[in-house]
């Protein structure tokens, strides 16, 4: 760290830090102060400080079952991602054969294919399978956007481990499966790991897919929240940001003490 | 590769172990390992996506029901129809202020991050990262309790409090207010690649040309930017690939000029139940992602090559 940042030029890099953090933290701040007010209406200022939203939102049946639903949602989303994007992983760096890096470059690209034209083409495809449960639709429609993410996060890890430790496991008469649990997975734990945390925040937080195929029997929390912001006016909506902006940070600080948010966002 | 283990086999030759062995080493061959996967994508992604942009060129009759005669009437219609060129140019005007808005204010936040003390650099980590776990429609719902047109809304309470303006501003519903939320969304995407990049320069050539005497504008200008080209250029694709397909946003805080490509592929389908020309608008949403994306890519390759070349 001998190139310490001084003078004028530093004081404006600090300057406009500085503004981004509040650009960054001001909605998010302010939804949380608004949870609090005691007043009908929402505004600026918040007026005084109740719990009463916090004992309305936790008796809104819609919400609590919104919330539920996307918790298992996400949870079922990111088993599904990781056991089929671990091996397929696995199989793009250490495989060999042709293609290989235009089939990487396939299992990689619903992350840039923009997400409501997915949920589209699904609603399309699925607008023939009647039998088929919503939950279901969700399920395969999620995991087709957060798939991607594991792979990511796998590949990255999997680019680091030393594959001669594999041969001499394999040399020493270990079997493809124990290789897998003893030598591979323990190094690439930290990648699975981070994948998983962010299929499950994909999952939860989506709304372009669940759009298309959600049903009033299943409704994931960020539909129900979406409703109420168009209905109600009340600081509830706010209370319900609240409880969702909560859970979020959860789910950060637990991938910051797993793996640390740089090494996470960096794979 | 592994006479050892083959060794091992026949010197020790049960049946049951043996067939094990093989069926074991099959099953976690590679191409089994990519095959859930690649038959999941193929099923649930790649089909039904190409099938979907097919209907961009098909008709729909009566009954709804779609297929031939093949046509690119919808094509034309997007391209004449004024309201159509008005969203798509909206649809581009607010990715581009977006990308760039990020990419200038992200060079200041990725130093900062790359050259700022430890402790200063995991509290600008945290929250550049953290609010990626909220849900857009959390966020752009404070974007509506800040932007509110009324005098109650945050930012018109504050600057009718300085003294600064008279009467509440209406940014809320507008094209601002679209890429203030995109921003807001977007951000860490920039900062991320860019950080990367500017991590990677050896600080020395930096300090090596402020020694020469180069002030620190053209440190910047001349070193720091050519050497993360990279970081930028793979931000600004990002941002502009995802801001370009947003829905949440325009819908939530943005007004009836503000809407995007993606509001007019919902509306088309889901209140004009016209799949085909939702199809149309559909396919020229991911044509657009997928442009950005080749553009870049070649401008990236472009300067590998010529960096393996010198």
């Amino acid at each position: 760290m001998n190139n310490k940042l001084t003078g004028t030029s530093a004081a404006i890099l600090y300057a406009v830090t500085a503004a981004m953090m509040i650009f960054i933290l001001a909605p998010i701040v302010l939804i949380i102060a608004t949870s609090f007010s005691d007043s009908y209406f929402v505004t600026f200022p918040p007026e005084g400080f109740t719990f009463r939203w916090y004992g309305e939102v936790l008796q809104n049946e819609e919400f609590t079952s919104g919330l539920t639903f996307s918790i298992g949602l996400a949870v079922a989303t990111t088993v599904l991602s990781v056991a089929m994007g671990v091996p397929a992983a696995i199989a793009l760096t250490r495989g060999r054969f042709v293609g290989r890096s235009l089939l990487k470059g396939l299992a990689l690209s619903p992350l840039i294919f923009p997400v409501l034209v997915t949920g589209l083409a699904l609603l399309q495809l699925f607008s023939g399978y009647g039998w088929m449960d919503t939950k279901l639709k969700l399920l395969i429609a999620h995991t087709v956007v957060t798939s991607p993410y594991v792979i990511r996060t796998v590949l990255t890890s999997l680019q680091l481990v030393n594959p001669n430790l594999e041969e001499a496991a394999r040399t020493l008469g270990a079997t493809r499966w124990k290789t897998f649990t003893r030598v591979i997975f323990p190094q690439i734990a930290p990648g699975v790991a981070s994948g998983s945390i962010f299929c499950f925040m994909v999952s939860f937080d989506n709304y372009p897919v669940s759009m298309w195929l959600a049903d009033s029997a299943n409704l994931p929390v960020p539909i129900v929240l979406y409703r109420q912001i168009g209905t109600v006016f009340d600081p509830s909506v706010a209370t319900m940001s609240t409880i969702i902006i909560a859970l979020a940070i959860a789910v950060v600080l637990v991938l910051d003490k797993l793996v640390g948010l740089r090494k996470a966002m960096a794979m | 590769m592994s006479d050892f283990a083959t060794m091992k086999q026949a010197t020790a030759p049960r049946d049951g172990a043996l067939l094990w062995k093989s069926i074991e080493r099959r099953l976690f061959s590679p191409g089994i390992l990519i095959l859930p996967l690649a038959i999941f994508l193929l099923f649930f992604f790649f089909i039904p996506a190409i099938r979907l942009m097919t209907f961009s060129v098909m008709t729909q009759n009566a009954q709804g029901v779609i297929g031939a005669p093949f046509t690119l009437a919808h094509y034309i219609r997007f391209f004449e129809v004024d309201l159509y060129q008005k969203v798509l140019w909206s649809t581009i005007r607010i990715s581009l202020i977006t990308s760039f808005l990020a990419a200038i204010l992200a060079y200041p936040v990725a130093t900062v991050l790359v050259r700022g003390n430890i402790a200063l650099t995991r509290i600008i980590t945290l929250i550049v990262i953290a609010p990626l776990a909220v849900s857009v429609v959390v966020r752009a719902y404070g974007w509506q309790l800040i932007l509110g047109n009324g005098p109650t809304g945050l930012l018109n309470y504050v600057l009718m409090n300085l003294g600064i303006i008279e009467s509440p501003l209406a940014i809320l519903f507008s094209d601002s207010a679209v890429v203030i939320g995109s921003l807001h969304i977007f951000f860490p995407m920039m900062v991320l690649p860019l950080s990367s990049a500017l991590g990677k320069i050896d600080p020395n050539i930096q300090q090596a040309a402020r020694t020469l005497g180069a002030p620190a504008w053209k440190v910047f200008v001349r070193v720091t930017l050519p050497l993360s080209l990279p970081g930028l250029l793979a931000g600004f694709t990002l941002v502009f690939s995802l801001a370009s397909a947003s829905y949440v946003i325009p819908a939530l805080i943005g007004g009836p000029g503000s809407q995007m490509l993606g509001n007019m592929v919902e509306q088309q389908v889901l209140a004009v139940y016209d799949w085909p020309f939702g199809a149309t608008i559909a396919t020229i949403l991911v044509l657009i992602v997928i442009l950005i994306n080749a553009i870049s890519m070649k401008l990236l390759g472009g300067r590998r090559i010529k960096a393996n070349a010198s």
